[in-house]
């Protein structure tokens, strides 16, 4: 019997209706969590999520589960220190396992202007309740026994900012926790149903058309991961969003426990452990737009490389299996949220290469802003009228990875 | 490590259709890398083009080394997605061992070049 | 004793043990009653995950798949969690090497119909590269490009295919479920018939080949006996030393599925890859997954909660996520799942790797991204200078005193490589209009012979980099940008010289020209030292030898004290290098690196492209709305710039001061305790006896404080320059 066998969430489905007060394009952690919190925060569960294919089958079951808090601006870093926060909290209040575990987060330094940026970052994290500290050597050492200081004699360790928090969680268990969750108190998720257009009267959206009928609904909410800009068109939006691949792949079991997450930003490479003792990796998005869920070879090699430098011991372990998501990326590297201009559609997106830590909060603020039409003060610097108004919020602390 | 040289050479900006018209020479190397550009290497020193706006500009910067075709084989093989063109002699350039290069490739040996910032690298790269 | 009278011994968890030529690591356990995982059904073709063993250091190695060599160290205990020693750290090479081909027809496996494939493509007149697992080429992958890879026993071969990939791989045979199928001695037909071959003794055999007789295998650790089901329905006990299983086969399409679809090539199955077999049925007892250990029971508390998708099945209960990928289960788990649902799911998605290797071997070919290296390099790394990564380059952070060379270049002189900034030529008869269109600046106001300070700004209006236009004739300009920026400055130009079709010629010369600042108030004399008579104007620049060495000399200043830049031939640089430090010895000359750049400029307000700028820093934001002329016709970003122009300012780049040491680079700024913004540049300045910085200051009701609060500490709004603002020095 192995021990990491899903036990306790139950699904169930429902015929779709023709009407709901919502509905939820997207069954990815953002439409489902959106789902969650408007049930058990504001009682609407005449709900629907469309998932085209299977719940948690983006990027949420995708990614590479960090979850931190430790951006570049003071909106960013509060904004995502409510989602670490959510997430602390969720077994308990799901009372479901989602397998999350801090383990604090080492940033690598390799040269002066590294330790610059890492200096920097730790200081604007630790003022907004993030708590980050500058370490030495001797101390990543201690945390890391098996980094090679002198990274592979190229890439020689200065120092770290150290961020407590954080932390990973099981990405399909978290997606589950909420689908059960919402589906629990009356919401519908559906699966294999593909929105292909928006019903909108005047400049309000009145519901969906999906390939299994028309679909009516109060409120729409967009939350569709990399398809953004083709689900956003239908609504006559043109979105500032580019679709670039990630990838990331997974060793299998290392028998000691790696504790903390490490990541370096020089050799573009970031590493955990699963709970399952895998070694799960990770790099920087593909330069090039794409929507192609096909991995490449070059990545793997490279970031292997990379990898083996830093670490030494991974050498010994087997690569099992490697993927890839579409990342929804926005120019200035912060998320969009909020309304559009378009009545009664809402969106989430902008999520790029780190949307899975924002799970919770961005489902929490965005049902509040469902619920009661108003914006909430948590993410009202992320809204889409941001590039025209120029208050972008340019996050170099985000920065494209995890 | 193989020694690297240095091999300072000429370098032709101009118009595509002017570059086409260039007598090229037997004991000269010339290298078209650009459809607006060309590399000439060794005597004759490169005929002059008839473009008053053409950039002509002796350039010092890149080094490397002649390699066997067998050392030159195993090495591409070893560190080079893209199949190098068959006809001899040719000019090919792009990303080797992750670096970029500039090949002349002559029947019985291949001459490397990189930019001096790559020198070191290369020098690593190719043992 | 001769070398062929010499027992072949490998060492099986701390012993000896003899092996055959020719055996696999697996056949020479097998022979020595070891039993890597201790059970489960061996079928001795690389499918299955039951003769994991940990062999030289890698653990969950396919024993079967590995032949076995004197000398190799197999531990049957990676699943007991033992704890290996902590790895060493020094560097570690790539375990093995990686070579790339490129062929029209990749065949991959060589049975029957793949070597009929193969000879069919060659007499086509095509070039043909075959793969076979039994030959040492385990296809591990099949990738856009098309890349086919596989570790080979040379080592990784990528073979870039051109015309078409035939996948023919066979079949893997069933494994049984039922209770009892982790037992050892059970075994595949196939199995059994290789180790018979090698001359084991399988011992009393009982052979299964009716699924829907099997009830059971018994017995301790070992199989011995099997239940099967008589024609009545009975139970019959059979006693054995073996069970052969016999149940037939599923396609062995795992490439097939993960190569389907690629753009560029043809993919096609043959053989018994290509069959269709329908899934064999799903008993209700028995471990299903032996590498995550899920048994029947598992997928049916799953389904039960609500998992019915083969995805999710997968996800939830973890079948298919260990070594073998799903090889083993996954026919069993797709039946399970039509049985309750009604439907055949089709296969889940089928990712690299097919065969799981090494992160080692994944390595090989890698490299590291390069850092770039001056012509002057080697000159630093022979002075002992503190080398550091910046902007894509190696330069000196400094020569072991940053205070010594910052003080020459206030109040001697001091030289700089400089040599990694972008540079370019640009020449044609529409040179004017290209550069007037891209830079917000009148570059029609440049006169030959004067260099222009420059911003360059994208469509959205924000800040891309800065640097320096200086005109050479009516059709000849050089532009300089940033060192960190000069790539993507290329592409920039080139692409929007292609985009509105202008005549140019284009010459990127950032790595042909080394570059030297000479700066400092006695740089005029160190220059005459070195023969230059006349030396230009401020912002102006002159071709003359400096040192009996050609260069462009260009009059600006980032130090804030009098400098010449020297663009010269990157095989000139070390030698001017010496020359001017030599001359300059009784000057009290010695060479400034990045250190004591970074205080000089910042003393002098002057911003650092990236460093003090963000994404959206707009001219007017960073006090530069000087550089933007907006009574142009159109330049790049302009419409932008009018556009924000319109909103109220939101944040402002400026100048502080404090007392005492500077707070580190990125602290906030409060204003009656709330944020207010953060510092992008600190430092002391040795001069002025104070700390100076840069910051972006939010602004409220349209006003920028005058003071804010550091660390605890008051600061104070300066304008920039903090040093000799009329920039007399400079000028000199
Ligand atoms: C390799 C990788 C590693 C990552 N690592 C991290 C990390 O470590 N930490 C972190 O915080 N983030 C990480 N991320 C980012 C994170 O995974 C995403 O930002 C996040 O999962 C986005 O969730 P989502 O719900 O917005 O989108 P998704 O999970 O992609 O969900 C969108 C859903 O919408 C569905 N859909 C699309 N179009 C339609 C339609 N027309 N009709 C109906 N349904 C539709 C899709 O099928 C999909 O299921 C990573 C991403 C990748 C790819």
């Amino acid at each position: 019997m192995n021990e990491f066998i899903e036990q306790r969430v139950s699904l169930t489905w429902q015929q779709p209706k023709k009407s709901y007060d919502v509905v939820i394009i997207g069954g990815g952690g953002h439409g489902l969590a959106a789902a969650y919190y408007l049930a058990t925060r504001h009682g609407i569960t005449n709900v629907a999520v469309l998932e085209r294919s299977y719940i948690g089958g983006g990027n949420s079951g995708r990614n590479t589960t960090i979850i931190r808090s430790n951006y570049g601006i003071p909106e960013a870093v509060r904004f995502y220190q409510r989602s670490v926060d959510l997430y602390a909290t969720l077994e308990a209040e799901t009372d479901r396992w989602v397998m999350h575990k801090e383990k604090g987060m080492i940033g690598l330094a390799h040269s002066e202007a590294n330790m610059r940026v890492e200096k920097a970052r730790a200081a604007v994290n630790t003022a907004f309740g993030a708590k980050t500290d500058w370490i030495g050597p001797d101390e990543v050492k201690k945390m890391c026994p098996e980094l090679d200081m002198t990274g592979g004699g190229h890439y020689p360790v200065v120092g770290a900012a150290y961020h407590h928090s954080g932390a990973t969680a099981r990405h399909d268990r978290v997606v589950w926790a909420f689908a059960e969750g919402a589906m629990k108190r009356g919401a519908h998720v559906h699966q294999r149903i593909e929105v292909t257009g928006l019903q909108i009267a005047g400049n309000r959206v009145t519901g969906v058309q999906t390939t299994q009928g028309d679909i009516a609904a109060g409120a729409v909410l967009c939350a569709v991961g990399g398809h953004v800009t083709s689900v956003a068109a239908m609504a006559g939006l043109r979105l500032p969003i580019r679709t670039h691949q990630l990838q990331a792949f997974v060793t299998n079991h290392y028998e000691r426990t790696f504790a903390p997450i490490l990541s370096s930003g020089p050799l573009l490479f970031y590493v955990s452990q699963t709970a399952r003792g895998e070694m799960l990796m990770g790099a920087e998005i593909d330069r090039q737009p794409s929507y192609s869920y096909r991995s490449d070879y070059k990545f793997l090699q490279g970031c292997a490389f990379r990898a083996v430098t830093l670490l030494p011991f991974l050498r010994n372990l087997q690569v099992l299996r490697q993927w890839t998501g579409v990342c929804d990326m926005s120019p200035d590297y912060s998320p969009i949220m909020g309304q559009t201009g378009v009545e009664g559609f809402y969106i989430t997106t902008g999520w790029g290469t780190w949307g899975f830590k924002a799970i919770p909060a961005s489902g929490e603020q965005l049902a509040a802003a469902i619920s009661t039409g108003k914006t909430p003060d948590l993410i009202a610097p992320f809204s889409l009228d941001r590039f025209a108004l120029d208050r972008t919020m340019a996050d170099r602390g985000s920065a494209g990875t995890h | 490590m193989p020694k690297l040289d240095r091999f300072p050479l000429t370098r032709i900006v101009s118009t595509p259709a002017l570059l086409d018209g260039i007598q090229t020479s037997t004991t000269a190397i010339v290298m078209r890398t650009a459809p607006d550009e060309l590399f000439w290497l060794g005597s004759p020193a490169a005929p002059v083009i008839n473009d008053p706006h053409a950039i002509i500009e002796h350039d010092t910067s890149f080094v490397g080394t002649w390699l066997s075709t067998q050392a030159a084989t195993a090495w591409v093989s070893a560190n080079c997605e893209w199949q190098l063109p068959t006809t001899r002699p040719v000019f090919a350039q792009g990303e080797v061992a992750g670096l970029p290069v500039k090949l002349w490739i002559e029947p019985r040996r291949m001459l490397v070049l990189v930019q001096q910032p790559f020198a070191a690298d290369l020098g690593e790269r190719l043992q | 004793m001769t070398e062929s009278s010499q027992p072949l011994k490998l060492i099986i968890d701390g012993q000896p043990v003899p092996f055959v030529k020719g055996d696999s690591v697996l056949v020479a356990m097998l022979r020595n009653q070891h039993h890597p995982t201790g059970g489960g059904c061996l079928c001795l073709g690389g499918d299955c995950p039951h003769c994991l063993a940990t062999i030289d250091g890698v653990a969950y190695v396919r024993t079967c798949q590995v032949p076995a060599r004197p000398g190799c160290v197999v531990a049957c205990t990676h699943h007991a969690h033992a704890v290996p020693a902590l790895p060493q750290t020094h560097h570690v090479e790539p375990t093995t090497n990686a070579r790339h081909q490129h062929a029209d027809v990749v065949v991959i496996g060589q049975g029957k119909s793949g070597l009929a494939a193969a000879e069919l493509a060659r007499t086509a007149g095509q070039t043909v590269v075959t793969l076979d697992a039994a030959q040492g080429q385990d296809v591990i992958g099949i990738y856009p490009g098309a890349q086919v890879v596989a570790r080979t026993t040379q080592g990784m071969l990528i073979v870039h295919v051109r015309q078409e990939i035939i996948v023919a791989t066979g079949a893997a045979e069933l494994h049984p479920v039922a209770l009892g199928n982790s037992l050892a001695g059970l075994m595949t037909a196939r199995a059994a018939q290789q180790l018979q071959a090698a001359g084991l003794s399988l011992g009393r055999i009982v052979v299964i080949n009716d699924a829907n007789r099997l009830v059971r295998f018994e017995g301790e650790s070992n199989v011995t006996a099997v239940v099967v089901r008589d024609d009545q329905g009975l139970e019959q006990h059979v006693g054995c030393d073996t069970a052969v299983i016999d149940l037939g086969t599923t396609p062995r399409n795992m490439l097939h599925r993960m190569a389907a679809g690629l753009p560029g090539v043809r993919v096609s199955v043959v053989g018994d890859a290509a069959t269709n077999s329908d899934v064999p049925n799903c008993p209700a007892h028995g471990l299903v997954c032996h590498c995550s250990q899920v048994g029947v029971a598992d997928l049916q508390s799953v389904w039960d909660r609500g998992f019915h998708e083969l995805e999710l099945v997968k996800r939830a209960s973890l079948a298919g996520t260990g070594t073998c990928q799903g090889g083993v289960c996954l026919p069993y788990v797709r039946s399970f799942l039509a049985n309750k649902g009604g439907t055949l799911q089709p296969a889940f998605t089928a990712r690299p790797l097919a065969r799981p290797i090494t992160m080692g071997e994944v390595a090989a070919g890698g490299h590291h991204h390069v850092t770039l290296r001056t012509p002057l390099d080697g000159v630093h790394r022979a002075a002992h200078a503190h080398m550091e990564r910046a902007g894509g380059w190696w330069r000196p952070w400094n020569y072991g005193d940053w205070q010594a060379e910052y003080w020459a270049v206030r109040e001697a002189v001091s030289i700089m490589d400089v040599s990694t900034l972008g540079k370019m030529l640009i020449s044609g008869p529409d040179a004017l209009t290209l550069l007037d269109r891209l830079y917000p600046t009148k570059v029609s106001t440049i006169k030959t012979g004067m260099s222009r300070y420059v911003l360059l700004l994208d469509e959205k209006g924000y800040v891309l980099d800065d640097g320096l236009i200086s005109k050479i004739s009516d059709t000849r300009y050089t532009l300089t940008f940033t060192s960190g920026g000069a790539t993507t400055a290329e592409l920039w130009v080139r692409d929007w010289a292609e985009s509105w079709g202008l005549n140019v010629r284009i010459l990127n010369q950032t790595m042909s020209l080394g570059a030297i600042n000479v700066t400092g108030p006695l740089a005029k004399e160190l220059l005459a030292r070195a023969g230059l008579e006349k030396p230009p104007e401020f912002l102006s620049h002159v071709e003359a030898h400096v040192a009996g060495i050609p260069c462009r000399i260009f009059r600006l200043s980032f130090t804030g004290e009098l400098s010449y830049e020297l663009h010269h031939a990157a095989v000139n640089a070390p030698v001017l290098w010496r020359t001017l430090l030599d001359l300059g010895k009784s000057l009290n000359i010695r060479p400034h690196g990045l250190e004591a750049l970074l205080k000089l400029r910042l003393e002098k307000g002057h911003i650092i492209v990236g460093q003090d700028t963000d994404f959206d820093s707009t001219p007017r934001r960073i006090h530069h709305e000087w550089a933007v002329k907006l009574d142009k016709p159109d330049f790049v970003g302009k419409h932008a710039v009018l556009r924000t122009n319109k909103v109220s300012l939101d944040k402002i780049l400026c100048g502080l001061s404090m007392e005492g040491p500077p707070p580190i680079e990125g602290a906030n700024l409060t204003v009656d305790g709330n944020y207010a913004g953060y510092v992008t540049s600190a430092t002391w300045s040795p001069i002025l006896g104070k700390t100076v910085m840069l910051a972006w200051l939010k602004l409220s009701n349209d006003l920028a404080p005058d003071r804010v609060m550091i660390d605890g500490r008051p600061a104070q709004r300066t304008e920039t320059p903090f040093y000799d603002k009329e920039g007399a020095r400079a000028k000199a």
